[in-house]
């Protein structure tokens, strides 16, 4: 078993856990760690790719770690995102969960916009 | 000069309305526009009468995508038509004082343009836009009244109408797709109708949707509903011109150039049933409009079962004869109803020439002879033949006296108990309306035959024997009648309202599915399978 | 000195679509530095340019006859990234910088800066946030690089989820994370495709992957990952448990613009990847079944759009139905038969009326609850005398929803009910004629009480500017039913040469 086959593995391990976190847990906090946890389990995906897609001079392909590095980016602005959510979230109602009225409707005295 | 005259006039027919519609909608040329509504159809009328006279013209605006065409049939209905919405036109908004608000306007002058142009378009996007502008505006002039009757009939109406629109809208896919060189020209669809591989598919959905219109048996239910609802001047455009737009739409789509055995002599038993269905229900009904619309619907089927014994035996040269058939109804249909108004203004009594008018404009629907009537029945004869189909229309001659007659005797004993009297200048000029619907058929006669063959003797025992038949029975009901069952107006609409509520528990089940599904952990899995399932459909080909 | 092959070559006009992405992103640039009441100045002044800019290029692809292509720094493929403005491109720019243009005309009198401060929260969020989707759409509409389209439809969905709960109310708070991390389950399934699409053919650019791809496994799970994280994006049933409650929850202005033209964004992608990625694969059972979700999606939210009491609910399930329409593209469309170029017309079609119609609904609706201060449809008694041009509005949004002639929606239904007669596929056109009579139903629904009389008290009466933006946006979904056949040909440019890389 090569570096390549390993880190396939352990690729596909870090995104099986992600998704079952992702899809399992009820709690906002736990997703965001299980989506990065899944990111993670992609950008070793792309590390692979890398290695695999050298060029006959170049130990690696430079292409997929421009992606990565993308995906770090991207990946860390949702985090963010989510994280400012669930806090002002926690703020308005002191309780942080999604799960409490799936099919959630706006009060029913109309929802006035601003 | 007839050369330009006759396309203008065809897009006058389309445009006039619709810029008196705009000039009611601004509130600057509010007033003048509803005073001046009612002559509207005037260029509708022009254009008729200049392709009976002369011969057939039409109009293209490609960038539109636009094109109209007025042949004889077309004529001929287009004539009534214009005729009775300038005449019911005129009654309900010459009169500054009574006259209704704007909503009812512009629904007016929709469906009026609707009803005009269903006559004259060429092709299938435009016929499918006017015969919606006839149908769904229609709905404000039925429950002007907003009581919960009108209300329940304006659903009611709706759901036919929005239905019928369905089945046309598929046919006329199938329609477009059997046509090789995809031309949406009816004329060219209907051409390849007859070697298309969808033929079948296409005329059942064209006879179901027509046939809805047209109130034949059993989606009849509409119409006892809502032309007993709506306030007379609607119920008589409605019944009148509006329905034709089934009869112009067989007309137009069926292919009467092969003969179809099968489907001829199947619309032809819709047909008759219709035609003894309407009487049947009819003569258990005590409100005279309830009446007069299942004599609708009993008239519209003998017209249906012409067109179908015309299919049958591919006789292209009949439909001037339907659309004179059907142009008599118009007419009739139209002054009756106004009559129920008039009536409930007049002490018969004193006034003998209205009843009398009353009366030989109500048996001329049995085929009265020297009425438009006689000659309707007349002008159908040939395409009926001589077999089971002819003995069928006389004896539905016979029953529709026995209703007409049962409707006039509603009328009468009705007349002062709650329907809306006629204003009096309409109650003083009904006399010539009726004068004019009996007898103007005899003008339009001369583009479908020779009027003097149809005036002999020997036709006018033809005449009468159905209708002497129909006064017996008459007599019969007025001794009997009472014990009859009361049908609801209605009648199958009933069942179908049932089922209906019947069904919303369905939706409940669809909701609860909803929020089941919209569980994260559900929606979450639901993802991953499709990931998966996609894949393998990739994978799989197919 | 490498010779690029002529798919990938430059054409001229090509530094247009670097200007089209660089306006908004400028415009978000400038917004953040000045501020307060200058990002409402800044998005309703880039607008026009906007526009000028989507209809510059449309001109430029009609004349060539060729879509319009660019390579950045003029490296082309594989080294560089592509940008590539075909047919559907232009149509998407162009529906795009006019909803965007409502939308912030209609938004100016909820979202201005109120006097005697430099500068408010909610203001300055949407206006940059409105930027931000415009810049994100244009990337994602002549994008020629999936990782390039990956980053925009991230970027999309960032901007997106903010306009959800600009109001700051719980419910909308819990709407909008829904949203969000949804969302992102979607985007990490489309970057594990692009990672294995990127490690079989070692390029993501459309044109070249086009050419390359064969039916292998890496290839069938890629698509599989990407089109079902798109399909989360875009709330295909059985995915749309974010979108009722994100698109009734946000403000008027927000919805119009999440409804009729976030969805599409990634619905867009979701065309490319089939249509010009993948089209080397063989048969249409992956078509097939996007179609049949299409299908439930009519069903399912229109059943569900007549159960609602409350307009903008309802109108959030009516997107839902509409969407499922858009899939219909995919079986109808795909191969080499005669009607496909019919299925694709309608598929376009219909994208385009829907954006139009659904923004000048959810714009009507919001004067509707902003005058009369509630959405329950079952009190709007009388709303049809007091406020016409909204009532008429609603209804011309309806009548492009319900497919009745003459609207767009009706030419999208018409084409592709030609489409499935054609190929034979009976369960589409009866699926989609329910589909009408449904939509005839809850927009009967709509209009019943708000036509009916009653007395009803209006707390302001509606501004007559938002009501013509609404109105015009409706008129403009009408219009595209009388669209000409020689439009139906523009969008068919480009297509060709994507369907010539069938090996």
């Amino acid at each position: 078993m090569n570096a390549s086959t390993l880190a396939g593995l352990v690729g596909a391990g870090l995104v099986g856990l992600g998704l079952y976190g992702l899809i399992v847990n009820p709690q906002p906090l736990r997703k965001i760690l299980a989506f990065n946890l899944i990111g993670s389990g992609v950008f070793l995906m792309f590390g692979i790719v890398a290695r695999r897609g050298a060029a006959a001079g170049f130990p690696f392909d430079p292409v997929p770690q421009a992606m990565v590095i993308t995906g770090i980016v991207v990946a860390f602005a949702a985090s963010a995102l989510s994280v400012a959510l669930i806090l002002r979230l926690y703020e308005e109602t002191g309780t942080a969960t999604l799960d409490s009225d799936p099919a959630a409707k706006p009060p029913d005295d109309g929802a006035r916009d601003t | 000069m007839t050369g330009a005259l006759g396309p203008l006039l065809l897009a006058a027919t389309l445009v006039l309305p619709l810029l008196l519609l705009t000039a009611c909608l601004s509130a600057r040329w509010h007033n003048e526009a509803l005073a001046l509504q009612w002559l509207a159809p005037i260029p509708a009328a022009a254009a008729a009468i200049l392709a009976i006279a002369g011969g057939p013209f039409a109009f293209d605006a490609p960038a539109l995508r636009l094109s109209l065409r007025l042949d004889l049939p077309g004529a001929l209905l287009l004539a009534v038509a214009s005729l009775l919405w300038i005449v019911v036109g005129a009654a309900v908004f010459a009169s500054p004082g009574d006259r209704p608000n704007g909503r009812f306007a512009v629904s007016w002058l929709l469906t009026m343009a609707g009803s005009l142009g269903v006559f004259i378009a060429a092709d299938l996007i435009t016929f499918y836009l006017v015969y919606a502008l006839v149908s769904i505006p229609a709905y404000e002039l039925i429950v002007r009244d907003r009581d919960p009757s009108s209300k329940r009939a304006g659903a009611v109406y709706m759901a036919f109408a929005i239905l019928g629109e369905a089945l046309l809208l598929m046919a006329f896919a199938l329609l477009a797709a059997g046509e090789p060189s995809g031309s949406l020209r009816i004329e060219d669809v209907v051409a390849a109708l007859s070697t298309s591989p969808w033929r079948d598919g296409a005329l059942a959905l064209l006879i179901a949707g027509f046939g809805m219109k047209m109130a034949l048996a059993p989606l009849n239910g509409w119409m006892p509903l809502t032309y007993t609802a709506a306030p007379i001047p609607a119920a008589a455009v409605l019944s009148g011109a509006a329905v034709k737009a089934g009869v112009i739409g067989l007309i137009r789509f069926l292919p009467f150039a092969a003969p179809l055995p099968s489907w001829g002599e199947a619309l032809a038993v819709i047909g008759f049933v219709s035609a003894f269905y309407g009487v049947a229900i009819g003569i258990t009904q005590q409100n005279p409009k309830t009446v007069l619309a299942y004599s609708s619907i009993s008239q519209m089927g003998v017209i249906a079962a012409v067109i179908g014994m015309a299919l049958a035996s591919g006789d292209a040269d009949a439909t001037p004869q339907i659309a004179f058939a059907a142009a008599n109804h118009v007419l009739v249909k139209g002054a009756l109803f106004l009559a129920v108004g008039v009536a409930a203004a007049t002490d018969f009594r004193r006034d003998r020439l209205t009843l009398i008018l009353m009366v030989a404009l109500a048996l001329s629907l049995a085929g009265l002879p020297f009425t438009g009537g006689a000659l309707a029945k007349f002008a159908v004869k040939d395409p009926l033949g001589d077999g089971l189909a002819a003995g069928l229309a006389n004896a539905s001659a016979a029953g529709s006296a026995l209703l007409m007659l049962h409707f006039l005797a509603r009328l009468v004993r009705t007349a002062s108990r709650g329907v809306e009297a006629a204003a009096p200048g309409l109650t003083r000029l009904w006399p010539a309306i009726a004068i004019g619907a009996l007898f103007t058929p005899w003008l339009l006669y001369l583009a479908v035959g020779d009027p003097r063959d149809a005036a002999s003797i020997a036709k006018l025992w033809d005449g009468l024997w159905p209708i002497m038949i129909g006064a017996a029975l008459a007599l019969g009901l007025q001794r009997w009648g009472k014990s009859l069952p009361r049908i609801p107006e209605g009648d199958t609409v009933v069942a179908a309202e049932a089922a209906f509520n019947a069904s919303l528990p369905i939706s409940a089940v669809f909701e609860s599915l909803d929020a089941r599904l919209r569980r994260w952990p559900v929606a979450g899995l639901s993802l991953l399978a499709i990931a998966l399932v996609l894949a393998a459909m990739a994978a799989y080909g197919g | 000195m490498i010779e690029t092959p002529p798919a990938l070559a430059a054409t001229a006009g090509g530094s247009l679509l670097v200007l089209a992405i660089l306006l908004p992103c400028a415009g978000i640039l400038l917004s953040f530095a000045l501020g307060g009441r200058f990002a409402e100045r800044i998005a309703l002044g880039l607008t026009p340019i906007g526009l000028a800019i989507a209809l510059a290029v449309s001109v430029l692809v009609w004349r060539s006859g060729a879509p319009v292509v660019t390579n950045i720094a003029g490296l082309p493929p594989p080294l560089g990234i592509a940008l590539r403005a075909d047919g559907i491109s232009c149509v998407m720019l162009v529906t795009a910088a006019l909803v965007i243009a409502g939308a912030a005309l209609y938004a100016r009198a909820s979202f201005a800066t109120p006097a005697g401060v430099s500068e408010a929260r909610a203001p300055l969020a949407f206006w940059i946030m409105l930027q931000a989707i415009w810049a994100a759409l244009t990337i994602l509409f002549v994008g020629g690089d999936l990782f390039n389209l990956y980053v925009a439809l991230e970027l999309l969905t960032f901007a997106a989820v903010p306009l959800v709960c600009l109001a700051g109310k719980p419910e909308t708070l819990v709407a909008a994370l829904r949203y969000l991390l949804f969302a992102l389950f979607g985007s990490v399934f489309c970057l594990l495709g692009a990672a294995l699409l990127y490690g079989a053919y070692g390029t993501l650019d459309i044109v070249l992957l086009a050419e390359r791809v064969r039916p292998q496994p890496a290839v069938w799970l890629a698509a599989g990952l990407m089109t079902a994280g798109l399909l989360a994006k875009t709330a295909l049933f059985p995915l749309h448990l974010w979108l009722p409650p994100a698109h009734a929850g946000a403000p008027p202005a927000a919805s119009a613009v999440l409804s009729g033209l976030v969805v599409k964004g990634s619905f867009f992608l979701t065309v490319r990847l089939w249509f010009s990625v993948l089209p080397a694969l063989p048969g249409g059972a992956a078509e097939a079944a996007l179609g049949t979700l299409g299908a439930a999606a009519i069903l399912f939210g229109s059943v569900l759009a007549l159960r609602q009491p409350r307009l903008k609910l309802l109108i959030a399930y009516s997107t839902l139905a509409q969407i499922g329409y858009l899939f219909l593209i995919f079986p109808l469309a795909s191969g080499a038969h005669p009607w496909i170029a019919d299925g694709w017309g309608g598929g376009i079609m219909q994208t385009l009326s829907h954006a139009f119609a659904k923004a000048a609904m959810f714009m009507a609706a919001g004067l509707l609850a902003e005058s009369l201060g509630h959405d329950r449809i079952a009190e709007f008694a009388g709303a049809g005398r007091a406020m016409p041009a909204t009532v008429f509005a609603l209804g011309l949004g309806g009548l492009s929803l319900m497919g009745l002639p003459p609207s767009g929606g009706f030419a999208a239904k018409w084409m592709l009910l030609r489409a499935s007669v054609a190929a034979g596929h009976w369960v589409w056109a009866v699926v989609m004629l329910a589909g009408g009579l449904l939509a005839a139903g809850y927009v009967y629904r709509i209009l019943a009480p708000a036509l009916s009389d009653g007395v009803v008290v209006l707390k302001s009466p509606p501004q007559r500017s938002r009501e013509g933006v609404a109105l015009a946006l409706a008129l403009v979904a009408v219009a595209l039913g009388f669209a000409p056949q020689s439009f139906f040909d523009f969008l068919q440019i480009g297509r060709a040469a994507a369907t010539a890389a069938l090996p």
